[in-house]
């Protein structure tokens, strides 16, 4: 960085990064103003905040109602894809990285290679085929399912690496106290691999929390949508009302505001893994 | 630890045997460990996409058809209007993020240069805010802005005075008076007067019968561009020149042919014979003979009403680049190459811009109240302009990130060389985070290629008014759940497949290229 510092240029460039930042939050900032109002208010008024007399609490009251069903199904696929992921590649990293056995370049090469071939964005079709022979259509499951999938081939790849920079002599060591593999795998590479651990469960987590496409052709009950297509739902009733649309769309971004403030660098991390992997 | 002495009788393969089975037992338990993972992902990942390669040839609508038809499928692509149109638009999408990506670079060296640290950690942290906030909701918020009625994006036009300069570029349809400025342009540069069928102006009367359509010139400078890098070894040059030539008369032969024969497998053996060109151009030219892929590829959809144009415009640029060569030593031919192509291709995207985008006005803006994303005029501008600035928040963190690893003493050997703000950016900051760019420009041509959700959020299934907003993702996955043609969309999931393939081996081979 030059040392001497040019008013006019910090200027500029401070005023550059606050128009990007202006921009970034003008929807949000829309979004709380518009929760509060009718339809009316928002077609006289849509840029700012009514008096606070006239503020529309019943909004938020009603979209709680329709979209608290769909944060529930959502935490219910997350977490539960997000744990089993996690520890069947935890299982199968341990094995893969700590042992040669027959078949082990097979296996992992395998798994890596399909990080290659296309995702579901070219084999939507069959995957739908085959969640409807196993009887998964219109359940929450087949999303746990196939959100397992996704998650495992990142997850084998960074969490492997991490495991082999592990010193041996400790699996050793506990080898010789008569540990077995479950033993060393909870008590030494669960502890040591938290950070890499927690990058790939935010990972996960954000990708089936996110997904709206597998969702979209899986649901059929009203009931069983998770948040994005249920807003999605939501915002296509014909006639609209944006107060509660608006209401709607800020609660169901409170978990993960919830989330992220409890995990601050890890989600940073986890996010931009997540999006780098594409 | 797995080393037993094992008697020597028994013959060597038994032996062996022998010696797997007791390995075998020994870690049984090891693919124990294994098994969910590999289960998982054979079932739920390998699965899928074998299926997908025999599915693409049935007539197929689970669960009650399911018809052997061959290649039909991939033979009703290729005929199939609508699916060429998505890759124009797509083509559209790639180019505007080439142009789009710029403010995010700004936005991260801006941030990355201010002097208060205070302050420049206080603005990161607002920019990850934003990712927190789930995409759905994005895309939902800024389809509540082009609502005609409510939406801001109207009212903020109608209130600073856009729409009017608006109206005044657009004007009213129906009598010619009455175009706005846009339209005039257009007219000028090319119409056909639709009584008459005479044609006037520069595109109709010069770029149409030479270069076959205006999309020809683009793609014209884009051959010359690709020329240029294909280095010096002439031997290798000619061959490559053969091969694409070949490769693009194919379409002509097959044409042809099928004069005479007509079925599935001449068109097999057309497809064969162009993996065949292609494969022995990738072993001339190493990596780049993808470009040439792609370029057939858009040859076919630009030159769909007289593939002739195909094959003479790279034979055109071969032999005018080998002209030029002959003449040239070899690093001024590769500038005067790049410059040509450059101009042809500038020419090429001005007659597109002025041209033929804005012809006709839509007489959206007269009212102020004009309907984005339910006008087929206004579809394409507006998803153009979603999100603006365009600057995404992670991809500035990401180029933040390289920014960050640029060492203090570059700048200040830089600083000693009297080297400006600006030449900092475009000498240092801009080379030094090229990767980051690549990594971004690589994803976001992957991601415009096949992600879709953001269209079928915005415009339905269908892609909108007029199907303008097309993608071939949206056309796969309206195939398969609106029209029940499953089988057609496999085959058209098949061919997102080859092309994403291609997009990998570019990207295996840009990203490889590390500093």
């Amino acid at each position: 960085m030059p040392k001497k510092i040019n008013k006019a240029t910090e200027t500029l460039k401070i005023g550059y990064v606050l128009f990007v930042l202006f921009f970034a939050f003008i929807p949000l900032f829309i979004m709380i103003v518009v929760s509060f109002k009718t339809n009316t208010q928002y077609q006289t008024n849509p840029f700012f905040f009514d008096h606070p007399s006239t503020w529309q609490w019943g909004n938020w009251s009603k979209a709680w109602d329709i979209v608290s069903g769909y944060i529930w199904n959502s935490i219910f696929v997350s977490v539960l894809s997000t744990l089993t992921t996690i520890s069947m590649v935890l299982l199968s990293a341990y094995a893969l990285a700590r042992y040669r056995f027959p078949g082990r370049n097979i296996i992992y090469y395998g798994i890596i290679a399909s990080m290659f071939l296309p995702g579901t964005a070219a084999t939507l079709v069959t995957v739908f085929d085959l969640l409807r022979r196993l009887n998964l259509i219109n359940s929450l499951w087949a999303l746990v399912l196939m959100g397992t999938n996704g998650g495992q081939i990142a997850g084998v790849f960074l969490i492997k690496q991490f495991i082999e920079d592990i010193p041996g002599s400790l699996f050793e060591a506990a080898q010789m106290d008569g540990a077995g593999h479950l033993h060393q795998i909870r008590h030494i590479v669960l502890p040591m691999s938290i950070p890499v651990i927690s990058i790939c469960m935010i990972m996960d987590f954000l990708g089936t929390w996110n997904s709206v496409i597998l969702p979209l052709i899986v649901l059929r009950d009203p009931e069983l949508l998770t948040i994005p297509v249920g807003l999605m739902y939501l915002e296509g009733e014909y006639v609209k009302q944006y107060g509660e649309m608006m209401a709607g769309y800020a609660i169901s971004s409170v978990p993960l505001i919830i989330m992220f403030i409890f995990t601050m660098k890890t989600f940073v991390k986890g996010l931009a893994a997540g999006a780098v992997k594409g | 630890m797995t080393d037993s002495e094992t008697p020597p009788k028994p013959p060597l393969g038994k032996q062996r045997m022998a010696r797997f089975w007791h390995k075998a037992k020994q870690v049984q338990m090891l693919y124990l460990l294994v098994l969910p993972t590999t289960l998982v992902i054979a079932v739920l990942g390998y699965y899928p996409k074998i299926d997908v390669v025999f599915k693409s040839m049935y007539r197929w609508n689970p669960p009650d058809v399911e018809e052997y038809v061959g290649l039909q499928n991939f033979v009703d692509i290729f005929s199939d209007n609508l699916f060429w149109q998505s890759f124009q638009l797509v083509f559209i999408l790639l180019i505007a993020n080439l142009f789009k990506m710029w403010p995010g670079i700004f936005a991260a060296v801006a941030l990355h240069r201010i002097a208060n640290e205070k302050l420049r950690y206080r603005f990161q942290v607002c920019f990850v805010i934003p990712m927190v906030i789930p995409g759905m909701v994005w895309l939902l918020i800024w389809k509540s802005f082009y609502d005609p009625t409510y939406g801001v994006l109207n009212r903020f036009m109608n209130a600073t005075g856009l729409m009017r300069f608006f109206h005044f570029l657009d004007g009213s349809p129906g009598n010619v008076e009455t175009y706005g400025l846009m339209p005039r342009i257009a007219r000028y540069l090319g119409h056909v007067d639709p009584e008459t069928g005479e044609s006037f102006g520069i595109i109709h009367n010069f770029v149409a019968p030479v270069f076959g359509d205006t999309w020809g010139l683009v793609l014209l400078g884009a051959f010359f561009l690709t020329l240029a890098i294909h280095g010096s070894n002439r031997h290798k040059r000619h061959i490559a020149g053969g091969l694409i030539a070949a490769a693009a008369a194919l379409p002509l032969i097959l044409i042809l042919v099928q004069k005479v024969v007509v079925g599935p497998g001449v068109i097999g053996a057309a497809l064969l014979a162009f993996i065949v060109l292609m494969f022995f151009l990738a072993r001339t030219l190493g990596p780049k003979w993808v470009l040439w892929m792609f370029y057939i590829f858009g040859g076919l959809i630009v030159f769909r009403e007289n593939y002739l144009y195909l094959f003479l415009l790279p034979v055109a640029a071969i032999l005018i680049s080998e002209g030029i060569r002959h003449g040239m030593e070899h690093f001024a031919a590769e500038g005067v190459i790049k410059t040509i192509g450059t101009l042809v291709m500038v020419f090429g995207f001005l007659l597109i811009g002025f041209g033929q985008t804005w012809t006709e006005p839509t007489g959206q803006f007269a009212y102020g109240a004009p309907a984005w994303l339910g006008n087929q005029d206004l579809v394409i501008p507006a998803i153009l302009f979603w999100g603006f600035p365009w600057v995404g928040t992670m991809g500035v963190l990401i180029y933040l990130a390289g920014l960050q690893q640029i060492p203090q003493d570059v700048y200040e050997a830089a600083e000693i060389d009297g080297i400006g703000p600006m030449g900092m950016l475009f000498k240092i900051e801009l080379p030094l985070i090229l990767t980051q760019v690549r990594i971004n420009l690589i994803f976001m041509t992957i991601g415009t290629l096949v992600s879709y959700e953001m269209f079928l959020i915005l415009l339905g299934p269908s892609g909108g008014p007029g199907n303008r907003g097309m993608v071939p993702g949206l056309y796969m996955f309206s195939k398969a759940f609106m029209d029940g043609q499953f089988g057609y969309a496999s085959a058209l999931g098949m061919v997102l497949f080859f092309l994403i393939l291609g997009l990998t081996v570019i990207y295996q081979k840009y990203v490889k290229v590390d500093k």
